[in-house]
């Protein structure tokens, strides 16, 4: 019972939030929203409710009036499976999904008086998900067809994220054209990143319905959600089978992933760790009694020196040392040498000018 | 005289003082006519703090001024509204010194060569008389006193005023014929906004027909004055270069002020010519057009001093105008040092042309450039190419009023030696024209 109590613990988090991003507007970029839409619905399905899910899709599809099928998205062709519906609630719908919004979501930014459903309120013990799709290219991703988000910015959106506690660990999948360069810049800790393609290839959509007449996912949210579909919230499923999902033959591209800088071996994530919302409940009639140095969990050494730091909670500067740390005014003055310089050549002049006999006047 | 100059300082620190005190103060600051990014006060107040901070005050670009400025009002940074009425009086008095001296060779140039019999017979009236030249230094004085670019420049404290100080003080030195001293106070113009050195030419000239050396390349004597007025101009120049380096003990300012002002990097809306080209130049080009602009300040020297060699302070005062106008970030301030010299030249009145519709077109100019500023930058409602059109028309102004002031000159000259009333070679009435 020690070892399944330790069990309890191997994950740190407590809560789940999921932020999905579609960037592209338009009617053909209908796969786009499809995508979102299906992840949300899984993300839905395993557990993280609405309050804990900020969805943001930049072009309404379902209503838009070259939808032949208004109020349904579809995500399979022949109209298999209706992603929209009465249930789904868009955060940020339209001209809102923005680099600015979206930046301001992931660090916390917000104006007071955002409502609460578009706000990430997420905690040190918060797994987020985040996914993003949409069209991109190297080092950046294009939101709304007139604005970009670059890696750099997004990486330092998550070191914010980090310095503020925002996380415990950040999943990003992203699936656009080689979206692998939107996670080459992260430096926090504690973030697994997931991209449909590699820099310098496209990630591919899936298939075209012919009575809608556009492409109605990507390849590999495709292949993704087909994996998700087997998972439910007590599966053991973890990290390495997702890394497989969509090889080269099914997806064209080649999926990336990033896990550097995770402090976890991806064999002991779960994937309900980020897709769902698992709640550790486990009703026993025994007592269990918990070791005080439940220090087992942490059995992999840091391997960078901010892994002792992250661990603990709010390792900050001592405020004493705030206090003291303004400039002392220290006074400039011109130096001697300048001065003395400065009247002698003054004094030169108007001698020479003047001549010598004023001299004695003065004396 | 000095009493009616006491007076009329008494009344221009009265309107200063005034105007400081009142809310327009910081309004005026602001102005982009008044404050250039080479001249404004809220830079060099940014400089000494950032001294103050310990870090060099030319990093970041920010201030644009000379350590020698950095000097003075490290001291009188508290007193800097006194300083500044202050120089403009100097100004002023320095003006009057000069001109005063400078009528009295005009006058005296002109018994000579009435008693040579080098002017025609009818020019009777052309002659000035010391009558009429009593009061052009009041003039001038007041010219520059009260000009209202002069008391804006004032209040918002630019450093423009300062360079006018210096400048007055050249030309002062000048005419008192003291080479030594004009040469320290070019360098020190120089030193300060680098065009100044176009005014070497004019001052060379003044003080060769002073000491009788004729202008003929072939002379030695001539060569050899022009070498000493050189030398000692340069050798001040780097002896104040070389003290501005030992106050922070790097040559930072050197890009800082000199870099600044050649290669124009700011593109701040200014009353000249520089802003809106540069806006919209490719990089491709900007070099090429930033050299053919610079050049344009220091092109008319030489023609002019061909042209202007026997009236070298009429050839001062074009140059300064030309600097004023064509310089990378002019300011009113600079304006108003020609415009005070108009009243030496204002015997020349009945042969300009145009006076008229120019002097409409300055004060019609001044009067719109807050207006389009405002339409501008606040309204929204008109864009950077209204606030440029007054920009060229008050230049064209300013342009067409020196040549207009140029072309008078040379007709009032042709028609001393030629007569007033000239006639062709049958007899008719001939028109002068300015070919």
């Amino acid at each position: 019972f020690q070892d399944q109590a330790e069990q309890f613990f191997r994950s740190s988090h407590t809560n789940n939030w999921a932020v999905l991003v579609c960037t592209s507007r338009f009617w053909f970029n209908y796969r786009h929203v499809a995508n979102t839409l299906s992840v949300y619905r899984s993300v839905k399905r395993l557990g993280i409710p609405d309050s804990h899910i900020v969805l943001m899709l930049a072009d309404d599809m379902a209503c838009n009036p070259r939808n032949p099928k208004p109020a349904t998205v579809f995500s399979h062709k022949n109209m298999e499976l209706n992603v929209y519906g009465d249930d789904v609630e868009v955060d940020y719908r339209s001209y809102e999904v923005t680099v600015e919004n979206f930046l301001r979501v992931l660090t916390g930014r917000i104006p007071p008086s955002t409502p609460r459903s578009k706000r990430l309120l997420s905690d040190d013990r918060s797994n987020i998900l985040i996914y993003m799709t949409g069209h991109g290219g190297n080092g950046f991703l294009k939101f709304q067809d007139s604005e970009e988000i670059t890696n750099v910015e997004l990486a330092d959106a998550f070191e914010q994220m980090w310095q503020k506690r925002r996380y415990n660990e950040l999943l990003f999948i992203i699936d656009t054209c080689q979206g692998a360069s939107m996670y080459e810049r992260f430096y926090s800790p504690n973030i697994m990143a997931l991209a449909s393609s590699q820099v310098g290839e496209d990630s591919l959509s899936h298939q075209p319905d012919l009575g809608i007449g556009v492409h109605l996912m990507d390849r590999y949210t495709f292949y993704v959600l087909e994996f998700l579909e087997e998972i439910h919230p007590a599966s053991q499923t973890n990290m390495n089978d997702l890394f497989q999902v969509c090889p080269k033959s099914l997806c064209v591209s080649t999926p990336g992933h990033r896990t550097d800088l995770f402090q976890r071996d991806p064999q002991n994530v779960l994937i309900t760790d980020f897709f769902g919302s698992v709640r550790k409940v486990e009703i026993t009639a025994e007592t269990i009694s918990l070791d005080p140095n439940l220090t087992t969990f942490e059995s992999k050494p840091p391997k960078e020196e901010l892994a002792a730091e992250p661990l603990k909670y709010a390792e900050q500067l001592p405020v004493a040392q705030i206090i003291h740390q303004k400039p002392k005014q220290k006074d400039w003055h011109p130096p001697g040498g300048f001065i003395l310089g400065l009247w002698a050549l003054i004094i030169m002049v108007f001698f020479k000018s003047y001549g010598i006999k004023h001299m004695k006047h003065i004396f | 005289m000095a009493a009616p100059l006491v007076l009329v300082v008494l009344a221009a620190v009265t309107v200063r003082a005034a105007l400081f005190r009142s809310s327009l103060a910081a309004f005026i600051s602001e102005r982009v006519e008044v404050a250039s990014p080479l001249s404004a006060w809220k830079r060099v107040v940014e400089g000494l703090a950032l001294l103050d901070l310990g870090v060099s005050p030319y990093s970041g670009a920010v201030f644009h001024e000379t350590p020698l400025i950095i000097y003075l009002f490290h001291f009188l940074i508290e007193y800097a509204e006194l300083v500044f009425m202050i120089t403009d009086v100097l100004t002023a008095v320095a003006l009057y010194l000069a001109i005063q001296d400078f009528n009295k060779v005009v006058f005296k140039k002109q018994k000579l060569l009435i008693e040579l019999d080098k002017y025609a017979s009818d020019v009777a009236e052309l002659i000035r008389t010391p009558m009429e030249m009593h009061y052009i230094p009041l003039k001038v004085a007041l010219f520059y006193l009260l000009n209202p670019y002069t008391v804006m420049s004032c209040v918002a404290k630019s450093t423009c005023s300062i360079n006018n100080t210096v400048i007055a003080f050249f030309i002062l030195a000048t005419i008192k014929g003291s080479a030594f001293l004009s040469a320290i106070f070019l360098a020190l113009a120089t030193y300060q906004s680098l065009y100044p050195v176009t005014l070497f030419a004019p001052a060379l000239l003044y003080l060769l027909q002073r000491q009788f050396i004729p202008v003929k390349l072939k002379s030695k004597s001539f060569w050899l004055y022009t070498l000493q007025y050189g030398a000692l101009y340069l050798c001040s120049l780097v002896v104040i270069i070389c003290l501005s380096f030992f106050l922070l003990n790097s040559w930072d300012f050197i890009p800082s002020v000199y870099g600044f002002i050649l290669s124009v990097p700011d593109l701040t809306p200014n009353i000249g010519l520089f802003w809106y080209f540069f806006a919209e130049m490719f990089e491709h080009f900007s070099l090429f057009f930033v050299c053919v602009f610079q050049i344009n300040v220091f092109f008319y020297t030489i023609p002019l001093a061909v042209k202007l060699k026997e009236h070298p302070m009429f050839f001062m005062f074009v140059q300064l105008a030309i600097i004023s106008i064509f310089k990378s970030y002019p300011t009113v301030g600079d304006v108003a040092l020609y415009m005070a010299l108009l009243p030496v030249w204002s015997h020349l009145y009945r042969f300009l042309q145009n006076i008229f519709m120019l002097s409409c077109v300055l004060v019609v100019c001044s009067l719109l450039f807050p207006v389009l500023w405002h339409l501008w930058i606040y309204a929204g409602s008109a864009n950077s190419n209204f606030y440029y059109a007054i920009t060229l028309t008050f230049n064209i102004g300013q342009i067409l009023l020196i040549s207009d002031y140029f072309y008078a000159f040379l007709r009032r000259e042709y028609y001393l030696t030629h007569g007033l009333y000239l006639q062709k070679q049958d007899g008719t009435e001939a028109m002068l024209v300015l070919k």
